[in-house]
């Protein structure tokens, strides 16, 4: 899908390029950020919809109701050109909706895995094979090949989507990992795990995976992110799952009905602003998972807020100092960390 | 230089696996395209005799191949520099529907790419510079931007601006309502900016965000690196240790990204070509799938590919350089 | 005002029914008046003043346009067909009247049907300058990519008749050849006959159909091409047009790829004359700037793989089950909903109501049942040995009946009439399943009969007739095997095969007597009736929008002069020819 926005190269390369500590995520929850809390709200807001919306909504597929009902009690958010109700049908699609980014999400995420962190430890001929694949899958236009695909299968489920999705999603973060694997590999404690003799599947699960979590948790909720939007995208153009609703064909449904031009707002701006909502919330997470792996980008806003607090209140020489001391300090409390050259250079390689 | 012979076998095998996908994935499609045509036809009421005898004699000619043939004419035709022919624009050559079409994705997506990562890279970096203020706070809003369904800003925008307001046009890369084609004249040029508008700001607002929040996040890191301390405390005016000493380096893994989008720049942008009827790239490749015209399709996908591994290729060439590990690790 | 036009347009209407009682006369009366003074019979005489305004049109191109004025081709551009290209006659596919007569003044068939004569229209001219000759008819009829099968021989008897000659009665054809050949000029095209290209694989392809005839195409219609980009094209009136100079002086036909463009087009008033579905009419007229007609022609109906002999498979194939789907659909609530009230009721005949009430047979339901009756559903199948199960949904012998529906995504009213389906036949103990699928696999799985249903279109007949739907759409010889595709021109997708049926079409096909060919229908629709192969649901809308502020002379209710919609030749380019700029 050449559409979708693919998850953005700096971000992960900023993630990626933070130095490893091996227990880094623990080390680090006690803080909660206002972007982290809110994240989470919005994302359990979404859930709960999801779960409860379909239980005390009427069903979604009720053509009953008159057509084109705008906002009334009754009808929260109207109804649709069948008579559908649009409340219902959000509930129903954000549960089509998580289910296709998550399952998504998950299978882009066990590829990216076996084709970025296997073949970035392995090297050799495995790494050749799996990153020719991955090379492949990163150059060949994915919207034919889902298309292919799909038509394949005679039934489009929510399943069959989701699975297409993820399918075609993996290349990106496998290269990330892959990279990030390269230069965990060449790492003290991984060459001593080797020499040691620890079997290669034991020295990944034990000591490179645990170093790649932050960077999985932020590539996982990318590729919800870009599923979800992939699936609206390919409902757009008329390949989203057929016989489910999610937020992706209710936007092709309100588009096909003109809901646009025909004044049905209540029908065509829901599905679009929830997609974005949850977005965002995945988002705000991923901000603090940032934060978390790297405490630079959470200490040094504050610091610089203290310094300028300092500044004015009269004592601008003496601000500058303790700042930037509350930094060092801090990065000192982190074990393993990288001095800054190898910091900017392994940024580099990612 | 193992290196780099071994990087370019990799892409060797790459290109051929990926021509090979490009020349198989089109046939695998359901439906032929002649079927398609009629059924296309139908849609629009009578179908002249003539044109249904000409269906029958087309279905005549394609017939007798075998994929395997078929296949060694493809690459025979693809050495040559030779494309085929579109059925659905026939009788034009796939080489000349996809010359016309470049510019304008080139242009369009190009620009708005462009536009969107110096914006991302300039606004971010002033994000980062101004940790901990007001500024800083307005970025996770941003994230919103970016989790917007692309169509669905493209059509809120031409609702309210093109057709509420009635500010900017509706479809086409010109007023094709006036111009019997592209030309060289100011009236042209104007009228091409116009119709760009709308369409880069969907772009643009669909993907600043990333390159925002990249961007702040390494000048964040950047700014508390111990060399930027160090020029801060020799006195160095603040605006020179924004610009040389931080932004520079943080810019840096940001372009590694822009230049993987560059490269995708020649796919197109499918539903915003879709939306605002722009004649580019995707535009061609949402018809040639929908109508199962192979050579278009494989047309269009070769100019993909090859621009994507272009790019790739030029990043790892650039990374070979600048840090020598990735060679002396192979 | 505009009811001072109308009355206007009224006289016209009772001068152009005059013209054809003329060519009623002609046709029927054979030598005595076969010889009728040419010039004043009918054809299209523009309306109103000469006008510069250039009449912007969306006749549903999408970009890029490929420049092909080829009437043979398949990408045709529909300038060509009407515009620039013109046929014999052009038949009013909305009324049971006689055709207007274009480039011929009459016809005549022999008894049997085996010959058909043709006088021709004097004084025409191609917009190169030569003349439009009887050989030129003949070469239409005759070169290698346009002759039809079943024609035996033509031949130009002097300047102005034409004598086409057939092996058997060819009465059926009578649309095709005078209404659907476009005529070609011999002194161009037999210049492109060796002609090659090759196709998308490569292949040789070798003349006519080869050539797109981009440049200067010559015709005799009321327009000839001016420009050709990518993303429209323009023509300007043709000064020697037999019909009198068009008062439009030129035409922007554009290309456009989303319907949500063209309906934003409209609303903003860019676009003059299209056709196309749009959910609110009234928003569009609303502003006084357009004026629309809606035309009800095309039948919708589900596809039912029916035919057991011929390989379907599904419960479908059950002649009791598509009885029972059949009562229980609500067309009334299909229509409100799904068709937004836009379409009209449907015959299980095939004869389009208001217009074919005559072929109606007695004792034959004028229309479908509008509303569901989920009883009479039950009944049928109990009666066809099928119980209801605790699922609440019928089965035969602990098989459960379960079929699929699949309609194109993307065509909103197909999907949404699949959904309200499904829902009614659920009521009524039937599991319908809705689903969408490609243009692609439907044209695939319907040509190769590898389906259940299919929520599709049957092409509405192009005269006063429903024999094209009987012979086309329900004879067996107008269809395969499943698992071999259909071959063009061949549209029995139900793989339907019934030798009455069949009997009775080849009988109508050989007969010009209405009695006759009334008997022959009502065997027919006795049958189709009662076997449902295709289920009826409703005849679908087919909208035009016109600018009325600025042009004069469109086809309007109370003047269906032709047939409206933009992109149908040649009735475009009869109401072309029509255009005037408004006072």
């Amino acid at each position: 899908m050449t559409d979708i926005p693919t998850p953005t190269p700096t971000e992960t390369a900023a993630v990626a390029a933070r130095p490893a500590r091996r227990s880094g995520l623990r080390q680090s929850l006690p803080s909660m950020s206002g972007k982290l809390l809110a994240g989470l709200i919005l994302i359990g807001a979404i859930v709960l919809f999801a779960v409860v919306g379909p239980w005390i909504t009427q069903d979604p597929r009720s053509s009953g109701n008159d057509a084109m009902l705008p906002p009334q009690p009754g009808h929260w958010l109207g109804t649709t050109s069948l008579g559908y109700d649009v409340l219902a049908q959000l509930a129903e699609g954000a549960r089509g909706s998580l289910i296709v980014g998550v399952t998504a999400g998950v299978v882009a995420i066990v590829l990216a895995l076996l084709f970025g962190v296997v073949a970035g430890y392995l090297r050799g001929w495995t790494d050749e094979f799996l990153s020719l694949v991955t090379g492949i899958m990163l150059v060949i236009p994915g919207l034919p090949l889902m298309i292919v695909v799909a038509s394949y299968l005679q039934v489009r489920s929510l399943w069959v989507v989701a699975l297409i999705l993820g399918v075609t999603a993996f290349a990106g973060p496998a290269v990330v990992l892959r990279s990030q694997a390269r230069s965990l590999r060449v790492r003290d404690y991984v060459s001593a795990a080797r020499v040691a003799g620890e079997k290669t599947p034991r020295i990944i699960g034990v000591e490179v995976l645990p170093n790649l979590l932050p960077l999985l948790a932020s590539q996982f909720l990318f590729a919800i992110v870009l599923a979800i939007l992939g699936e609206a995208g390919l409902s757009y153009l008329g390949l989203g799952p057929n016989g489910s609703i999610t937020w992706g064909t209710m936007l092709n449904e309100a588009q096909g009905g003109g809901a646009l031009t025909r004044g049905a707002w209540w029908w065509f701006v829901p599905p679009g602003l929830m997609i974005a909502l949850f977005g965002t919330g995945l988002s705000l997470v991923n901000f603090a998972i940032d934060e978390i792996v790297n405490p630079k980008l959470r200490l040094a806003p504050a610091a610089a807020k203290s310094v300028r607090e300092a500044r004015k209140a009269g004592k601008d020489k003496l601000g500058r100092r303790p700042a930037t001391a509350g930094v060092t300090t801090e990065r000192t409390d982190v074990p393993e960390a990288d001095g800054p050259a190898t910091d900017q250079k392994e940024r580099v390689d990612a | 230089m193992k290196f780099y012979a071994r990087r370019i076998a990799f892409y060797a095998v790459t290109l051929w696996a990926a021509i090979s996908l490009n020349f198989f994935i089109p046939r695998l499609l359901p439906g032929d395209p002649f079927t398609i045509l009629m059924a296309k036809l139908q849609r629009s009421g009578d179908i002249p005799a003539g044109v249904e005898n000409s269906i029958r004699l087309l279905l005549g000619a394609t017939q007798d191949q075998s994929l395997w043939e078929q296949y060694v004419t493809y690459w025979g035709n693809l050495l040559r520099g030779d494309l085929g022919i579109s059925v659905t624009n026939f009788p034009t050559p796939v080489t000349e529907l996809i010359g016309d079409a470049l510019p304008w994705t080139l242009g369009l997506v190009g620009t708005a790419t462009i536009l969107s990562f110096v914006l991302g890279i300039g606004l971010g970096a002033l994000a980062g510079w101004k940790r901990g203020t007001w500024v800083d706070s307005l970025v996770p809003s941003t994230t919103m931007l970016q989790s917007l369904p692309y169509f669905w800003v493209a059509l809120v925008l031409i609702f309210a601006f093109s057709v509420s307001l009635q500010w900017f046009p509706i479809i086409g890369a010109y007023d094709v309502f006036h111009f019997n084609g592209p030309e060289w004249s100011w009236a042209f040029v104007g009228s091409v900016l116009y119709h760009a508008f709308l369409p880069a700001v969907t772009i643009v607002i669909s993907s600043v965000g990333g390159w925002l929040l990249g961007m702040r996040n390494m000048m964040v890191s950047t700014l508390s690196e111990d060399y930027v301390t160090t020029a801060e405390a020799k006195g160095l005016r603040p605006r020179r240790v924004f610009t040389t000493y931080a932004m520079r380096n943080a810019a840096l893994p940001s372009l590694a990204g822009f230049g993987v989008s560059l490269g995708f720049v020649v796919a197109g942008s499918l539903v915003m070509e879709q939306v605002f009827t722009y004649p580019g790239v995707g535009k061609l490749m949402i018809t040639a799938v929908r109508n199962n015209d192979y050579a278009l399709m494989q047309g269009v996908f070769l100019v993909i590919t090859l621009a994507v591994l272009a790019a790739l290729f030029l990043m790892d060439l650039i990374y070979g350089f600048l840090d020598p590990r990735t060679r002396h690790n192979d | 005002m505009i009811r001072g036009k109308s009355r206007g347009r009224r006289l016209a209407a009772a001068v152009a029914a005059l013209t054809s009682v003329t060519l009623l006369a002609a046709a029927c009366s054979g030598a005595a008046g076969g010889d009728e003074p040419a010039g004043e019979s009918g054809g299209p005489a523009a309306e109103g003043a000469a006008t510069d305004r250039e009449l912007v049109i969306w006749a549903g191109s999408q970009t890029p346009i490929t420049a092909n004025f080829n009437p043979y081709a398949v990408g045709v551009l529909h300038l060509a067909n009407g515009g620039i290209y013109e046929t014999l006659l052009a038949y009013n596919k909305l009324e049971d009247v006689e055709p207007t007569p274009m480039l011929a003044e009459s016809f005549e068939w022999n008894a049997d049907g085996t010959e058909l004569t043709v006088t021709l229209r004097e004084g025409v001219q191609w917009n190169d300058g030569e003349a439009f000759t009887a050989d030129d008819v003949v070469y239409s009829f005759t070169n290698d990519t346009a002759k039809p099968e079943y024609l035996a021989d033509a031949n130009a008897t002097d300047d102005t008749t034409v004598v086409l000659s057939f092996d058997e009665p060819a009465f059926a054809n009578e649309f095709a050849i005078l209404g659907s050949t476009y005529i070609v000029p011999e002194h161009v095209f037999s210049q492109h006959e060796s002609d090659t290209g090759e196709d998308a694989e490569g292949a040789a392809l070798k003349g006519l159909v080869a050539w797109a005839n981009a440049e200067a195409p010559v015709g005799t219609g009321p327009y000839e091409l001016d420009s050709a980009s990518n993303a429209a094209y323009t023509a300007k009136a043709n000064p020697d047009y037999w019909g009198g100079e068009p008062k439009v002086a030129s035409l922007r036909y554009v290309g456009i790829d989303a319907n949500q463009s063209a309906e934003d087009l409209l609303t903003t008033g860019e676009i003059d004359w299209t056709t196309m579905f749009v959910p609110d009419p009234e928003r569009v007229t609303s502003t006084g700037a357009y004026g629309y007609v809606n035309t009800p022609i095309d039948p919708v109906v589900l596809y039912t793989c029916a035919n057991t002999d011929l390989g379907c498979e599904g419960d479908q194939t059950d002649v009791a089950v598509r009885q029972a789907l059949n009562v229980a659909i609500d067309r009334s609530e299909i229509n409100e909903k799904a068709f937004v009230g836009l379409a009209t009721e449907i015959s299980p005949t095939y004869a389009l109501l208001g217009r074919d009430d005559k072929w109606i047979a007695d004792g034959m339901p004028a229309e479908s049942p509008q509303t569901a009756d989920a009883a009479a559903a039950g009944a049928i199948l109990e009666e066809a040995g099928y119980t209801k199960g605790a699922d609440g949904f019928y089965a035969k012998d602990g098989d459960p009946v379960e079929i699929t529906l699949t309609s194109v995504d993307g065509w909103t009213d197909f999907n949404n009439a699949a959904k309200l389906i499904e829902e009614q036949a659920r009521a009524a103990g039937l599991k319908v399943t809705a689903s969408t699928v490609s243009w692609n696999e439907f044209a695939d799985t319907r040509v190769s009969g590898e389906f259940e249903l299919i929520m599709g279109g049957v092409v509405g007949t192009s005269i006063a007739d429903p024999f094209q739907i009987y012979r086309e759409w329900f004879s067996g010889d107008y269809t395969q095997k499943v698992g071999t595709a259909l071959e063009p021109g061949e549209w029995n997708f139900s793989r339907y095969a019934n030798d009455e049926v069949d009997a009775a079409v080849q009988a109508a096909s050989e007969t010009n007597d209405e009695d006759a060919k009334a008997e022959a229908y009502a065997t027919v629709q006795e049958h189709i009736v009662d076997d449902l192969p295709y289920i009826p649901l409703v005849v679908n809308a087919t909208q035009t929008f016109f600018n009325t502020t600025a042009y004069t002379g469109w086809p309007t209710e109370d003047d269906m002069y032709m047939f409206p919609p933009s992109w149908q030749g040649p009735s475009s380019g009869v109401v072309l020819g029509k255009l005037g700029g408004a006072e």
